[in-house]
């Protein structure tokens, strides 16, 4: 958009499930993924009369943690407050939520933007709510119908609302991709989009250069300017989705415009098959959820040392791990970034690193790590649909591939093909490698006598290179390499060649 | 209170209520609202909301306890399928959100 005449103002919505064991009011279990229906329920999440709701204290832990990471202000009391809406997703007719005081407020995230600079989005609140029941909608010979599954009704839901600050679909991406990323550091969340433990919703408006300014963080017109109504898009199910949705939507809003239409506000449906955002309904009127305070519970006090608790939880965040990557190992930027997207695989690496630099420098033992786990390891582990930790490539016999990579004992591609044959075959890599060596090294040995053989079978090869085809020196390589199965280092086979061949 | 408020009062609830209705029922609430005016006379000023505080360390602990049977849970609904609470009709027109 950056030609265009028009800014990009949005707005996200994000909804975390927290992954504690039992639901936000009541004891139930939480894990409801493909259970039977309507078997994690119980008095109070199906909203029966005279069941009370007693708050789970790790889901507000949880909470915080989340507003402490995002650089909120915590607020020293707990408010809960009715939602009301009829519908059948919600057994009590109303929603037990936060309103005028949500626990965490006025935070910020900084995501780095697409000219690698960082850009800070403001976060206005995060409040701690319940989730719905989940519904199946039917419709049998022009009968519609629904199924109601109450066992999602009650999980711990997160809110994260950030301020219309995101000025373009790529901030919109990163920022979600940031927010994902710290639940999982921070075991909040596992925050999968395709199973709804994360859910974001963007609102988008565009308005015209110059004729908007933000006053008191809201978007204000200038002059008489009629600022455009503002579009919302539910049913995101992906990260990758959050961009090409808003990129869709943000085209038809500007084409539309530029016919001269007036623009509605309106909730819109993203279409994953379609590519495309649909309509679902006009909101002409502000939503009337008519809170009020819940009198089922009481306020609940947070203390100083009730916080100080919580930040011990605080672990080292993406971002400043990428940050010490660069610093203390001297990694590229592309290189952290893989690194870190996953907290598991940082644990990997840096475990992985730990155990190289007992052979080599830190620093030359992080790049190889580094080139080693986002080059081959992350390779096989697509390839194999295998997860990256100890169990599937033991560390300490990575680091031993490695070490013989690097004292060149093993070329790339047999150290590489090595690893795939342990992976494949479920074989211990340790002991392959170490076979491998053993064997190279009586090879190596005798390395003078191979290359010797191979000079007197091929003298038609032997007579082309005297001649100045040098070329030729290529295919004589190949046949000592194939002899000594890969093992030897092909330049060290190279000279020896070139020596004798020349002598 | 008037009948346009009535109404969406109703709408919000999921009542439909016929005009006979809304002329019956508009002046009932205006008695209520009246009622519950009074309560605004009161001068509140110092004191404090009557809401009991407790600490955070009397939370409930995160231990999942064991549920109702499907059984249980579905006696109360009207009509059910494989489990599952059933209702009729369209409600994707709702303003549901969460």
């Amino acid at each position: 958009m950056e030609n265009s005449k028009y800014d990009v103002i949005i707005g996200l919505e994000i909804h975390v499930q927290s992954n504690t064991k039992s639901k936000m009011f009541c004891s139930c279990p939480t894990h409801y993924f493909e259970q039977e229906p309507n078997t994690h329920v119980c008095p109070t999440c199906l909203g029966l009369p005279g069941a009370l709701p007693v708050p789970n204290k790790r889901a507000i832990e949880l909470c915080i943690l989340l507003g402490l990471a995002l650089h909120c202000d915590i607020d020293d009391e707990i408010h809960f407050d009715r939602k009301h809406y009829f519908y059948p997703d919600l057994p009590k007719g109303y929603q037990i939520s936060q309103y005028k005081r949500p626990i965490c407020s006025d935070g910020y995230l900084e995501i780095k933007d697409n000219d690698g600079k960082k850009y800070s989005v403001g976060i206005e609140r995060i409040h701690q709510e319940e989730d719905v029941a989940k519904l199946l909608h039917y419709n049998q010979n022009g009968t519609a119908y629904s199924l109601i599954d109450y066992n999602k009704s009650g999980v711990p839901l997160i809110e994260i609302v950030t301020k219309p600050e995101i000025r373009s679909a790529y901030q919109a991406k990163k920022f979600a991709e940031m927010v994902r990323q710290i639940v999982r550091y921070l075991n909040i969340s596992n925050a999968d989009m395709e199973k709804g433990q994360m859910r974001c919703e963007p609102n988008i408006s565009v308005q015209e250069k110059g004729k908007w300014q933000y006053i008191d963080g809201k978007i204000s017109p200038i002059g008489d300017y009629k600022l455009n109504p503002k579009t919302e898009i539910k049913n995101i199910g992906s990260i990758s989705a959050v961009e090409k949705s808003i990129e869709y939507e943000v085209k038809r809003m500007v084409d539309e415009l530029e016919k001269g239409k007036t623009l509605i506000q309106q909730t819109r449906g993203w279409n994953a098959d379609k590519g495309i955002t649909e309509f679902q309904r006009s909101k002409e009127t502000a939503d009337d959820y008519r809170y009020m305070p819940e009198p089922d519970i009481p306020i609940i006090d947070i203390s100083i040392d009730d916080v100080k608790r919580v930040s011990n939880e605080l672990v080292e965040l993406p971002d400043e791990k990428e940050e010490r990557y660069k610093k203390e190992y001297q990694l590229s930027d592309y290189d952290c970034s893989v690194l870190v997207a996953d907290k598991d695989i940082s644990i990997y690496f840096e475990e992985l690193v730990t155990l190289l630099s007992s052979s080599m420098p830190i620093q030359k033992a992080a790049k190889s790590a580094s080139n080693w786990i986002t080059g081959t390891v992350f390779a096989i582990s697509n390839d194999r649909k295998i997860k990256i930790n100890e169990k599937n490539i033991p560390k300490s016999s990575l680091a031993l591939l490695i070490t013989e990579f690097e004292k060149k004992t093993l070329t790339r591609n047999k150290a590489e093909s090595l690893l795939r044959e342990s992976i494949q075959n479920n074989k211990d890599l340790k002991e392959l490698i170490e076979k491998t060596v053993s064997e190279s090294n009586i090879a190596l040995n005798n390395i003078d006598s191979i290359i010797d053989e191979v000079i007197n079978s091929n003298s038609k090869a032997v007579n082309d290179y005297k001649s100045g085809k040098e070329a030729t020196i290529g295919f004589l390589i190949g046949q000592v390499m194939q002899k000594t199965k890969g093992s030897a280092d092909p330049n060290k086979v190279k000279s020896i060649l070139i020596k004798k061949l020349n002598g | 209170m008037d009948k346009k408020t009535l109404r969406h009062i109703a709408r919000l609830s999921r009542i439909s209520l016929t005009d006979e209705e809304l002329e019956k029922f508009t002046p009932q609430m205006q008695t209520i609202l009246d009622s519950a005016k009074v309560l605004q006379e009161i001068n509140t000023n110092n004191v404090k909301p009557m809401k009991r505080h407790i600490p955070f360390s009397q939370l409930r602990e995160d231990i999942p306890e064991i549920s109702l049977t499907q059984e249980d849970v579905l006696k109360n609904a009207k009509y059910t399928e494989n489990g599952y609470v059933k209702v009729f009709g369209k409600i994707f027109d709702s303003d549901q959100d969460s």
